[in-house]
């Protein structure tokens, strides 16, 4: 019998990102791929799913134990901390501006600006700023960092549907990517898409976060609306070709399992090792199903995330 | 294209380009072709210079090129004998007049004439060198990128250049107060007789500057190609354009940078020759003088120059009329302002929604049964009606005891370029949420079925009627704002005016009902489809139709179609029928091709009007269930509320599970309850004489209609022919029942 043929040949193609410009050591690009993830035989997957570490303005206390032990002291100093995850393998170093955050620190658009120029000395990699995630300093803190970085091609965000406009207007105006993110629906990812491009941003400058839960927490229902995703953009639909961005570092590690060892059944095994696999098991879930850049906290999930890839792309 | 303007701009732009010209050479011979030009703290050169031309122009012998393009873009006035349409000439004097603007005021900059000095001007930020005494000149690039971003992301809704001097001192300072009132920012140039409205704010100590959004450029109405620089700065700024794209800026500002011109006082040929070059840029121009107007064209999607003279305008007061201008600007250029907060003086928000007021908690109510209240929103002209003007005509409820009612009419009249008689039931609906969203009222019905009550502690909050005026005129801007300019109140509880008002409304309400019975799936081009449901039914997709509703029921034609007004990139988008591929059962290219798109590609063909051949999808949401019942040659239909057995041994609930989940079952599908009265009600399988079986609760609350359905199928009976649940909950004891009561569905060709 025949062995039937079950290439397919899609209409779309992921829209190609690339992070980093100016003084950055090397520019990271994602997404470019004509086929699912990782079908060699299809079509081409143009770059390798990226790596982002997460460093935070303002030392974290509501981060893990076993997170502080893994990056000791740099957590006090975003600028140490992205020159340590520089070295630990990181490709792109995703900042977050926590403390502008009215309840934790409300500081403001000059310290944001201190701090991007300070890890970009620190780092030569590529820069994701995200902001605390409170409208208004998200707002001041985000038009400041992209100021701070014009040239060096940042990416800036959450634009999100209720607050999109002054986000990507500071990207336009000095040359910035933006990060769009969307609460897990496919129509809402596509309409902010829209939205965001109605406002004149080029397409090669919109990154794509559909939101994912965590392993256990929803993981599989934000597989398959990144799939949906996925296969509408190969489809040919052009408001979903954006290169996909997950904070996977977040969400793992908010879960139960990653966060404590208090109480825990004695068959969850080895604390440590549980948290750090279901940091990097929930990455690669994501890569399977398109997720281009994954933001991560612990060092020893991203060698294995980054193992895992090596593997994916072997074919290539 | 009026001829006396064309001939006047191009008689204005022939003389200033000749000044340019004259005033150029006459630099260069003093001190040089290579006299370095630039314009304070920026990064564009001479912008609008740069925007039209691409020239990156730094010293003076350089500006000689742009002289000459000048030259080259000046036309023959028009004869008198000829008409023809000037436009395209008077925009190419436009031009011409504005790079000989800025070649003037670079050429001023280099002889240490610009920024202009003003004696005793003291700006509160500016970037003009030189400290107190001086005008701003142009916007430098801190400033542009600071104010730029809040232009883009709409924070701030536009910019005024006003050019000359208002008429009086008291109407300069009402016009500049109202545009900052809407956070419009305001660039100011130009004099008349040597008078400016800059020289009218400094006498009446308005603070200008920066930090009040108030930016004097100069005297003279040259410096008002500083607004235009900022205009062309803007596009390459944050529309991604480089020098020299000048289509791509011009289509940026117009359809982006929302901005107008006012002409106060009298306009000479400079004047008409500045306004044409700001034509270009899609900005009209609002003149308080006699002048001819130029009504839409295809540049401007509105009109382009508007005369509206002072003195003719209504109100009685310079300020009164003021305000009236600025309105008008506003409505001209389709400037949106905000609204964020409700005004009135108790708590608002959708978490007051579900509250109910106890009559015992009451303190009056309107409507109800003891008095008649309703409430009717039209459309009518824009100059008819002042926004925000809220009025109460007659009593109030302070002569009402305790509890007790109270006869009134609320007639709310909305104007908007985008608004179309259509959506006036779709808005008049929202009064129902937005009243019910202030803490202590309490909001039932519609029309002339409203039913208001105020409770006791709303009413010592001091919460009255003209609040619910305040209420509706907030709620429409926030949330129609893309189809409503403006919103005036008037609530009638004088009696003559109720009752005469109440007449008019009924006879509205009547003549939508028959205009809604008139809207036929044949009459119409296009369809919606509702996608909202796909976060959970992910291949569902509703196609509504005048005909058929969605099947929550929460959405009709006419709701889909104002949601696409307001929402162009929403749920809601609009299907194009294409050729009809079977008109008994409702099949279309183009409805199909949207769904396929649509839905994964998991479903290619839609039946609009049958149950058993490619039905449509559902999602879960439906109100009725609608099923096959083969022994019994029709079909049930199952309600949402209705918890018992049905003769297809499940219930409600058990048969939603088969049908829902955006999947295609013949046989079964959900729809809207109001479906079931349509014409095209399954249609294909013989129409609403199929029915054999429904719910009791839909047969009451539908009484009205569905009586009248029977009529219209020529069986008035047909109704108690129809079995339920306390007839029969089993096909055995269903088929005796029909039989008995000589059903149609009995003796109509096999459903299947
Ligand atoms: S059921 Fe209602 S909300 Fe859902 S898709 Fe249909 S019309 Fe839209």
């Amino acid at each position: 019998m025949a062995v039937p043929e079950v290439k397919e040949k899609y209409a779309g193609r992921i829209q190609e990102v690339t992070l980093g410009a100016g003084s950055r050591g090397k520019t990271v690009a994602i997404g470019g791929e004509s086929t699912l993830p990782f079908l060699h035989f299809e079509g081409t997957v143009a770059n390798r799913p990226a790596i982002a570490i997460e460093v935070s303005d303002r030392e974290p206390d509501d981060w893990s134990p076993l997170l502080k032990e893994a990056w000791g002291d740099v957590m006090g100093d975003p600028a140490k901390w992205a020159a340590k995850a520089e070295e630990l393998g990181a490709d792109v170093i995703a900042l977050s501006l926590d403390s502008a955050h009215p309840e934790r620190g409300n500081t403001g658009a000059d310290d944001a600006r201190k701090t991007v120029r300070k890890v970009l000395e620190a780092t030569t990699l590529p820069l994701i700023v995200y902001g605390p995630g409170q409208k208004d300093k998200d707002n001041e803190v985000l038009v400041a960092a992209a100021e701070e970085a014009k040239g060096e091609r940042i990416a800036i965000g959450n634009a999100e549907e209720k607050n999109y406009r002054t986000i990507v207007a500071a990207a336009l105006a000095n040359d910035q990517v933006v990060i769009a993110k969307s609460p897990m629906d496919v129509n809402l990812a596509k309409q902010l898409n829209v939205l965001i491009g109605d406002m004149g941003i080029p397409k090669d400058r919109i990154i794509m976060d559909p939101t994912t839960g965590a392993l256990g927490y929803g993981v599989e229902y934000s597989y398959s609306v990144m799939e949906r995703v996925r296969l509408a953009a190969l489809g040919g639909d052009a408001t979903l070709q954006q290169p996909m961005v997950l904070t996977v570092g977040y969400e793992a590690w908010r879960t139960k399992e990653a966060r404590t060892n208090d109480e825990v059944p004695q068959e969850w095994g080895d604390w440590a090792q549980r948290a750090i696999l279901w940091e990097a098991n929930t990455a690669i879930t994501l890569v399977n199903t398109g997720a281009n850049l994954l933001v991560l906290r612990h060092p020893q999930s991203v060698a294995l995330v980054r193992k895992a890839i090596d593997r994916l792309m072997a074919g290539a | 294209m009026s001829k006396y303007i064309a001939k006047a701009a191009i008689r204005g732009a022939t003389a200033i380009v000749n000044e340019a010209d004259q005033l150029l050479e006459a630099a260069i011979a003093d001190l040089g072709a290579d006299k370095e030009v630039a314009f304070t703290n920026t990064a564009y050169y001479l912008p609008t210079i740069l925007g039209f031309t691409g020239k990156e122009v730094s010293n003076l012998g350089q500006l000689r090129d742009v002289v000459a393009h000048c030259k080259t873009l000046l036309n023959e006035p028009p004869g008198d004998e000829l008409w023809l349409p000037y436009l395209g000439e008077t925009l190419d004097s436009g031009a011409a007049t504005l790079l000989a603007a800025e070649t003037i005021e670079a050429v001023r900059f280099v002889r240490g004439q610009q920024p202009e000095k003003i004696d005793g001007l003291q700006l509160v930020g500016t970037s003009a060198p030189g400290g107190p005494g001086y005008a701003n000149g142009p916007i430098d690039d801190i400033q542009l990128r600071a104010w730029g971003i809040q232009l883009v992301d709409g924070r701030m809704p536009g910019f005024a250049a006003i050019v000359g001097c208002a008429r009086s001192n008291e109407a300069a300072v009402t016009l500049i107060r109202e545009l900052q009132k809407r956070n419009i920012l305001v660039f100011l140039s130009g004099n008349v007789n040597g008078r400016s409205i800059i020289d009218q704010l400094q006498e009446e100590g308005v603070e200008m500057g920066y930090d009040t959004y108030i930016v004097p450029f100069g005297r003279d109405t040259i410096s008002a190609i500083y607004a235009l620089g900022f205009a062309t700065r803007s596009a390459l700024t944050f529309g991604g354009m480089s020098g020299g794209q000048i289509r791509d800026i011009l289509l940026y500002n117009k359809f982006r940078v929302f901005a107008f011109v006012l002409a106060l006082g009298e306009v000479d040929d400079l004047k008409y020759a500045a306004a044409a070059g700001a034509i270009n840029y899609g900005f009209p121009v609002i003149a308080d003088t006699v002048i001819p107007q130029i009504l839409p064209t295809g540049v401007t999607a509105y009109e382009h120059v508007v005369s509206m003279p002072f003195d003719d305008i209504e109100g009685d007061t310079d300020t009164d009329k003021a305000r009236r201008m600025v309105q008008r600007a506003i409505e001209v250029r389709g400037v949106k302002i905000k609204i964020t907060d409700v005004p009135i003086p108790v708590p608002y928000g959708s978490a007051f929604e579900g509250e109910r007021i106890r009559r015992a908690d009451m303190r009056v109510e309107f409507g109800g049964s003891k008095s008649t209240a309703f409430e009717y929103l039209r459309m009518v002209d824009s100059d008819s009606i002042e926004d925000g003007r809220i009025t109460v005509v007659g009593p109030d409820f302070s002569e009402i005891k305790d509890g007790g009612a109270m006869n009134m009419g609320m007639v709310i009249e909305v104007a908007g370029r985008k608004m179309q008689e259509d959506f006036e039931p779709v808005l008049e609906r929202q009064m129902h949420y937005f009243v019910n969203g202030a803490s202590g009222i309490q909001h039932v019905g519609q029309r002339d079925i409203t039913w208001i009550r105020f409770s006791k502690a709303a009413v010592d909050k001091g919460f009255g009627l003209k609040n619910l005026g305040d209420i509706a005129h907030a709620r429409l801007h926030a949330e129609f704002g893309a189809i409503v300019d403006k919103v005036q109140v008037t609530i009638y509880t004088d009696p003559e005016k109720f009752e005469e008002w109440l007449a008019k409304a009924r006879e509205a309400y009547l003549n939508r009902n028959v205009r809604l019975a008139g809207l036929i799936d044949s009459n119409v081009e296009e369809f919606y489809s509702c996608t909202l449901c796909q976060s959970f039914a992910p291949t569902h997709v509703c196609v509504i139709s005048p005909e058929r509703l969605g099947l929550c029921g929460a959405y009709n034609w006419l709701d889909c179609k104002a949601s696409y007004q307001i929402n162009p990139t929403g749920p809601n988008q609009p299907i194009y029928k294409g050729t009809c591929i079977d008109a008994d059962k409702g099949v279309w290219e183009g409805s199909n091709a949207f769904v396929y798109a649509n839905s994964q590609q998991a479903v290619d063909n839609v039946s609009l009007y049958s149950i058993m051949d490619s039905p449509m999808t559902a999602c879960g949401c439906f109100e009725c269930l609608v099923m096959l019942i083969p022994e019994a040659n029709g079909v049930m239909v199952v309600s949402r509320e209705d918890p018992s057995m049905t003769p297809a041994g499940m219930t409600f609930s058990t048969l939603a599970g088969v049908a829902g989940g955006g999947l295609q079952s013949p046989g079964i599908m959900g729809v809207g309850k109001y479906y079931l009265t349509s014409k095209k009600f399954i249609a294909a399988e013989g129409g609403f004489k199929r029915v054999v079986w429904m719910s009791s609760n839909l047969k009451a609350i539908m009484a009205d209609e569905l009586k009248q359905v029977a009529e219209r199928e020529g069986d008035p009976d047909l109704i108690d022919k129809i079995a339920d649940e306390r007839s029969a909950t089993t096909v055995e004891e269903l088929l005796p029942f029909l039989e008995e009561k000589g059903h149609p569905a009995l003796v109509m060709e096999s459903i299947i």
